[in-house]
């Protein structure tokens, strides 16, 4: 049933004010802010401070190569998992055991799941006494706030939702393709590699941008693993805007990193419809 | 004898398949009990596993007035936020699914949008925005800034419902007499309610869930209750906010049981 245009104006009519007022606004304020100083003037000294010291390159180079090894690892985890959720696990009850173990993280703020991992990796934490009983090392290895931590963190809060994404595409190959295959006389190694791995690109691809954009804002698990140490954009701007209260600096930061993760994703997205996936 | 070697290798890739997901699910579910585990310690320090059995730190928590408050002031929000996003996310999703209007895919990806730009920057947004507007850290600021984050949840499962809907069903009741308004009741409405309900109950819990948005827009002695355990953990983890943890993994466990009751879990990964 189409709905005429009047409808169409009352229905959208409040909710787009609504974005507009607390979503596109606040936007344009960040980026008005960007070209702003304390006085009100239009200036560019905040890119200058920005785009003119290393030490703001490093914490943008350090947040995306931090995304980008969060994303390759949670894809490596996920997919495995996935193809196992959809393709292999028949029996519908541990099917459900395996969505509430997937979903229970992703419910959980990531605040209460970092807390969980600080335990865990903590000089008496269950790690370390696992690798003591089994020999493996000699004393306790410090694991709290290094750089092994804060990757384990990161790939803990964001696997569920390369699972999710990649489960969602696999759920709906047709089956039919991968028995063609089979009967075909292909192993089942070259019907994943040759149907089913090309087929299930797209949640690839949608699982790679939601874990690599999460990531690259990602403030709490950074803050809470790394114990202060290593420094992500994100800490930038909260420290800009909560701690020295220069909300120019900050938002200046904040376009920058919104920039550099858009024109990204645009590069990802043209390289892939560049070899276009047969399917 | 070649086709038994490869149904052997066939079980082995598989059994090596299954082995590797159950590692990655004892992966993602083990913090979260540990959390619990220790929650329960009579040690006055962390300690995994726990020793003996108490629930003094959920005793302590709920008799600390600041936490309980937290905990009502972060329901407060979730369920404000989500009626909020339910009652302009439907509509919306309905108009984009069904105009013609030019500029309408354009909408659609403006209403999606807030799911792919990073929370922390809206956060920051919603601050500027409310202090322009005279209410800054404060309830309304933050439901303000749930309502962005959580509204593109509730518009996309109810643009999917629409997805797969049957519009000879509307035109038959259309036929038979009915008129626009009954026929949105009677026949829309009902098909398209586990989209609906799943969007509100994502919404729910992004919004309980949040810290970058809510950080910028609180106040330290007024805070949700994931921002409150963050400025606490920062500093000293002890039993109690193991506790106050867990009890936050509880809900969320109550979340997944009603998802799973109203909506069914497979549906989570069903269409997008």
């Amino acid at each position: 049933m189409r709905i005429t245009r009047f409808w169409a104006a009352i229905l959208l009519g409040i909710p787009l004010i609504y974005l507009v007022v607390f979503f596109v606004t606040p936007l344009c304020m960040v980026l008005a802010d960007s070209f702003s100083n304390k006085a009100g003037e239009l200036t560019f000294e905040n890119y200058a401070t920005v785009l003119g010291d290393i030490y703001y390159w490093e914490v943008l180079g350090y947040t995306l190569w931090l995304a980008l090894v969060t994303c390759v690892a949670t894809l490596l985890l996920g997919y495995p998992l996935a193809y196992y959720l959809t393709l292999v696990e028949r029996r519908a009850f541990v099917k459900r055991l395996c969505f509430i173990l997937i979903l229970m993280p992703l419910f959980t703020s990531s605040i209460v799941r970092s807390f969980g991992w600080l335990v865990l990796l903590g000089r008496e934490g269950l790690i370390n006494d696992g690798l003591l009983m089994l020999g493996i090392i000699g004393r306790p290895l410090r694991l709290l706030s290094t750089q092994t931590a804060i990757i384990v963190g990161m790939i803990y809060v964001m696997l569920p939702f390369m699972v999710l994404a990649i489960a969602s595409v696999l759920q709906n190959l047709n089956p039919s393709l991968r028995e063609a295959a089979r009967d075909l006389g292909a192993s089942a190694f070259s019907t994943f590699l040759r149907v089913t791995l090309p087929l299930s690109v797209p949640g690839i691809v949608a699982g790679t941008l939601i874990v690599f954009t999460l990531s690259i804002s990602s403030y709490v698990t950074p803050r809470i693993m790394s114990g202060g140490r290593s420094v992500v954009s994100s800490m930038l701007i909260y420290d800009q805007f909560l701690l020295v209260f220069n909300p120019f600096l900050g938002s200046a930061i904040a376009v920058v990193l919104l920039v550099t993760c858009f024109v990204l994703i645009i590069a990802y997205t043209l390289i892939l419809e560049r070899k276009p996936v047969r399917s | 004898m070649g086709g038994l070697f490869e149904k052997l290798g066939d079980r082995a890739g598989i059994l090596a398949l299954s082995l590797l997901a159950w590692a990655v699910l004892v992966f993602l579910i083990l913090p979260l009990f540990v959390v619990i585990a220790i929650s329960f310690t009579t040690t006055e320090f962390l300690a995994f596993p726990p020793v003996g059995f108490t629930l003094r730190w959920y005793q302590r928590f709920l008799a600390d007035p600041s936490y309980v408050d937290s905990i009502l002031l972060s329901a407060r929000l979730a369920f404000g936020s989500t009626l909020i996003g339910f009652l302009l996310g439907v509509p919306a999703a309905l108009a984009l699914k069904r105009s013609t209007m030019p500029g309408i895919n354009f909408l659609a990806s403006l209403f999606l949008s807030p799911l792919i730009l990073p929370a922390i920057i809206i956060g920051v947004g919603v601050l500027q925005i409310t202090t322009a507007l005279d209410f800054p850290r404060s309830f309304a600021a933050m439901l303000a800034g749930h309502v962005v984050i959580i509204l593109p949840y509730i518009v996309r499962t109810t643009l999917a419902s629409l997805e797969g809907f049957d519009a000879s069903l509307e035109e038959a009741a259309r036929d038979l007499g009915a008129s626009g308004l009954v026929t949105f009741l009677h026949v829309t409405l009902p098909t398209i309610k586990p989209g609906i309900i799943a969007g509100c109950l994502f919404g729910l819990i992004m919004s309980w869930i949040d810290v970058e948005v809510s950080i910028f827009n609180t106040v330290i002695a007024t805070s949700p209750i994931p921002v409150k355990v963050f400025n606490y953990v920062q500093y000293s983890v002890d039993p109690m906010i193991a506790a106050v943890s867990a009890g936050t993994i509880y809900i969320a466990f109550i979340f997944v049981f009603l998802l799973d009751r109203l909506v069914g879990l497979e549906k989570v990964t069903g269409r997008k």
